[in-house]
């Protein structure tokens, strides 16, 4: 067991390490179809936005402080995105437009950033001071990958504790509970609904820039995105904080054991293993209770 | 108004032991009730006394956690909904909802195709279409909107919608209608005709209506089942049901005085 | 049955006998135009009007789910995808007959459709289309790593098609565009026939109102798996088509952009009215490879905006534009 453990750490850090990402990304996603039943297909843009940020602000590297006033920068510009498309969204019903309006904007969004930043790949590297390795049961490690493991903790953590313990995350709950109940309180639900779009939409883009040293920024990245978030949501259930985080652990692991292990049909693996959670229970393993 | 039926028969709906809780909240209470071949029964009692949710137990749209339905002889509370409507246990929508997007007759088409054609047949049979066709017509004939035949179901009144939705029911060839607070939003005039339309109803068909419109209640039903609290308080002819001190404080929280049910209650 | 009821039977019925005339001379004039165009256009035009066609039909394939059955779907790709694979594989080892790939192709678009759909019709809403989503990227990724397909390079060397068994191969555009025409012409046929059969009623009873079908006695999950094996089986005669015209399928066929192109082509052409989408598959794909030139290059940004604007300047598309005055009987949507 122990040498099975030391011979895979690798492989098993580096799937908790996307997991930590991919939940990130997905949360807001999650969130928001949850609450809303807003289809947001441009959430894989928004991510390629951060994930530019990075290309950006740090060149090919950076320090740390110019890391961090990257995410700040990146988690404001994914703010500005989530409110214009809560705003474009509530002004159009049914899932077949909103689908073809988040697609434009992804369209539109992803031509932008080609204009100004080109077709190649490009790299971004780990800021200086956490780009080196660390030792991990002996074996070396990239210390940035944990770092992402670490954050993506820290954002787990900190959406439990909004949601369950403050006034915000109170109201944000009876929001998807009863709206109407809500209303009649006097609480502008569009005011909640939006905010909640808007933030997941910042975590979408942190989430791109977080991801950017390992997964590089390239035309074409939100579509993978876009992908990989939406089968986080559809295994982990719509609109619940656990299902997201559970749905980004598997999809994690299995992505990473697949290419690791079989990379011909890791994509089928990951599919498949879709396709297994839904036959057994349609609406995801953990979605949320009263949501829409 | 119904059939006299042989005392001692089966009922037709019976409920045993049904309760429904949602975690800590409890929404139907151990109700037992029986509902006669031909009767007329309503199902009243002030807000929050759980008829939505019996109507959905029954109705099988929510399994309840504990106790039985029993329909025609059999005990259906293992089927779905659609199983039970297939068996001739056919309820209304509160919210009617209509196939917004198709004509009047299509609307009727489809629950005629559903019970006695093929729905699932991928091409388009004259002789079946006309069959259909007349057959939907003739329901549409029964409630009165057959000079608005070619319209969008969308372009008409609450009322009629209603009527539409019963023309619907009746092609489904039921056993036993369940009326979901039929006369919810009618005008005077409207509930008006809706009562007509109920009262000439086949005996044949049995007839549960939930209602919060007492003068129809008291008008078309020949027994009727007071809730309050989850909990059946009440049962018994309509008369006596009236006149029972314990269903008026139900309704008036204590306040003594039958003036409730000598009060029309219309909406405008 | 009363005498009132047999009168409005009889007006109605002589009321649409007397409007068939009409439109059965608009489908015949349309349908002649289209096959007169060999005759006038050159070989690029005749060649971007059978892409046209063959797109349409996979848009048409969308519609049937999407406008008429109420179930968004950005996976019909994946059909597309395996009917095209298909006769290009029976194309390059077994026979350049045209019908019989068309045949192969859209029985084993059938085939994967039930065995996906099986799976993928027990869920709906938002749910639905993000499955559909992963069905056409799984589909996009597989021919994009299978060697024997050719891998991400696509399958070339298809053999041009004959259409009489030991004919002469097509080689000129115009006669392979008469064959695209055919085939078109067939899945558009059946798609509006089981539109306006018992089945396509039952599918507009999925689209507005699941719950209350249900409650008529009509379990919905066998109506929705029929209506996405024929989409498929549609999807896949478009394939066919497309691969006899292009002679070369690639995986970037059944790249995401495509489905969300097909999408947006229902919209544009008005959802539901399985004519309308084809309208919007030619302005699809004249915008993409046509006015792309004109825009510098930037296709997809002026798709997007296309996009964008579609949805909010045109809530019912193209077909909707100009309602029917039969279907206007007073009443708001």
């Amino acid at each position: 067991m122990l040498g099975w453990l030391d011979a895979n750490t690798a492989t098993l850090l580096n799937g908790l390490a996307l997991a930590s990402v991919l939940f990130v990304i997905a949360v807001g996603l999650s969130l928001v179809f949850g609450t809303m039943d807003v289809l947001n297909l441009a959430h894989g843009a928004v991510s390629l936005v951060g994930a530019y940020v990075g290309v950006g602000l740090l060149g090919v590297q950076g320090s740390i402080g110019l890391f961090v006033a990257a995410v700040l920068l990146a988690a404001a510009i994914g703010l500005v995105l989530g409110t214009v498309l809560a705003a474009m969204t509530t002004s159009v019903t049914g899932h077949l437009r909103q689908a073809l309006l988040t697609l434009g904007v992804a369209l539109i969004v992803a031509e932008l950033v080609t204009e100004v930043f080109g077709n190649d790949v490009q790299r971004v590297r780990a800021p200086i001071g956490l780009d080196g390795s660390v030792s991990v049961l002996g074996n070396p490690y990239p210390v940035y990958r944990l770092v992402m493991v670490a954050v993506g903790i820290v954002v787990a953590v900190g959406l439990y504790v909004v949601l369950e313990r403050t006034r915000l995350g109170a109201t944000v709950r009876a929001t998807v509970a009863d709206r109407d109940m809500v209303e009649a309180v006097g609480i502008r639900t569009t005011f909640v609904l939006g905010g909640v779009f808007a933030g997941g939409a910042a975590l979408a883009a942190v989430g791109g820039l977080l991801a950017a040293p390992v997964l590089g920024a390239q035309p074409g990245l939100e579509d993978t995105i876009l992908l990989l978030a939406l089968v986080v949501v559809v295994i982990g259930g719509l609109g619940s904080l656990r299902g997201a985080l559970l749905g980004a652990v598997l999809v994690g692991q299995v992505q990473v054991l697949g290419v690791a292990l079989l990379p011909e049909i890791a994509s089928f693996l990951l599919f498949g293993a879709m396709g297994l959670v839904l036959l057994l229970r349609p609406a995801g393993l953990l979605p949320a209770v009263g949501a829409k | 108004m119904s059939e006299t039926v042989p005392a001692g028969a089966e009922p037709l709906l019976r409920l045993e032991g049904l309760t429904l809780r949602y975690g800590s909240l409890t929404a139907v209470d151990d109700v037992h009730l029986s509902v006669q071949t031909g009767s007329r029964h309503a199902l009243i009692g002030p807000n929050g006394a759980g008829k939505s949710s019996l109507f959905a137990v029954v109705a099988g749209s929510t399994r309840a956690t504990s106790g039985r339905v029993h329909f025609d002889g059999r005990d259906v509370s293992g089927l779905r909904e659609a199983a039970r409507a297939r068996a001739g246990l056919v309820r209304t929508f509160q919210h009617s909802s209509l196939f917004l997007g198709c004509s009047v007759l299509d609307n009727v088409r489809l629950a005629v195709e559903r019970a006695s054609g093929h729905p699932l047949r991928p091409w388009r049979s004259t002789g079946a279409a006309r069959r259909t066709t007349s057959q939907a017509m003739g329901h549409l004939e029964d409630v009165g909107l057959l000079d608005r035949v070619e319209a969008m179901s969308s372009a008409l009144s609450h009322g009629e919608r209603r009527q539409l939705e019963v023309a619907m029911v009746l092609a489904c060839r039921p056993t036993l209608v369940l009326f979901d607070e039929p006369t919810a939003g009618m005008s005077g005039a409207e509930t008006q005709r809706f009562s007509e339309l109920v009262e000439q109803l086949p005996a044949a068909i049995t007839v549960v209506v939930v209602e919060h419109d007492l003068d129809v209640v008291f008008r078309l039903a020949d027994r009727v089942t007071v809730l309050a609290a989850g909990r059946v308080i009440a049962d018994g002819e309509p008369e006596t049901v009236r006149a029972d001190p314990v269903v008026q404080e139900a309704y008036l929280g204590g306040r003594s005085g039958g003036n409730l049910f000598t009060t029309t209650e219309t909406q405008p | 049955m009363s005498a009132d009821v047999d009168s409005v039977v009889a007006t109605s019925q002589s009321r649409r006998g007397r409007r068939p005339a009409p439109r059965v001379v608009l489908v015949a004039g349309v349908v002649l135009v289209l096959a007169a165009l060999p005759l006038l256009l050159a070989a690029y035009p005749i060649g971007l009007a059978g892409r046209i066609l063959a797109f349409g039909l996979l848009v048409v394939s969308v519609d049937l789910l999407t406008g008429v059955t109420g179930l968004p779907t950005l996976g019909q790709v994946a059909y597309f995808g395996t009917g095209a694979y298909t006769a290009g594989l029976v194309g390059i080892h077994l026979t350049s007959n045209a019908p019989v790939q068309l045949l192969l192709g859209t029985a084993a678009a059938m085939v994967v459709a039930l065995v996906t759909g099986a799976v993928a019709v027990r869920t709906s809403g938002i749910v639905f289309l993000m499955v559909t989503l992963a069905i056409g990227e799984l589909a996009h990724q597989a021919v994009d790593s299978i060697p024997a397909v050719g891998g991400s390079n696509g399958l070339a060397g298809i053999p041009p098609i004959t259409v009489l068994p030991g004919g002469e191969p097509l080689l000129l555009t115009g006669f392979v565009y008469w064959w695209v025409l055919v085939v078109f012409l067939l899945g558009a046929g059946v798609a509006f026939a089981v539109a306006a059969s018992p089945l396509g009623r039952s599918m507009r009873g999925v689209r507005d109102g699941e719950a209350r079908l249900r409650a008529l006695g009509q379990e919905t999950y066998p109506t929705k798996l029929a209506a996405y094996v024929v989409a498929g089986a549609i999807a896949g005669a478009a394939g066919t088509a497309w691969v006899a015209l292009a002679r070369f399928v690639s995986p970037g066929d059944l790249a995401f952009d495509v489905s969300a192109f097909a999408l947006l082509a229902v919209v544009l052409g008005g959802a539901g009215t399985l004519w309308g989408p084809v309208l919007g598959a030619a302005v699809v794909i004249g915008a993409r490879d046509e006015l792309a030139t004109y825009v510098g290059g930037r296709g997809s940004l002026l798709l997007g905006v296309i996009f964008v604007l579609a949805v909010y300047l045109l809530p019912r598309g193209i077909a909707g534009v100009r309602r029917p005055a039969r279907l206007r009987a007073g009443g708001s949507r």
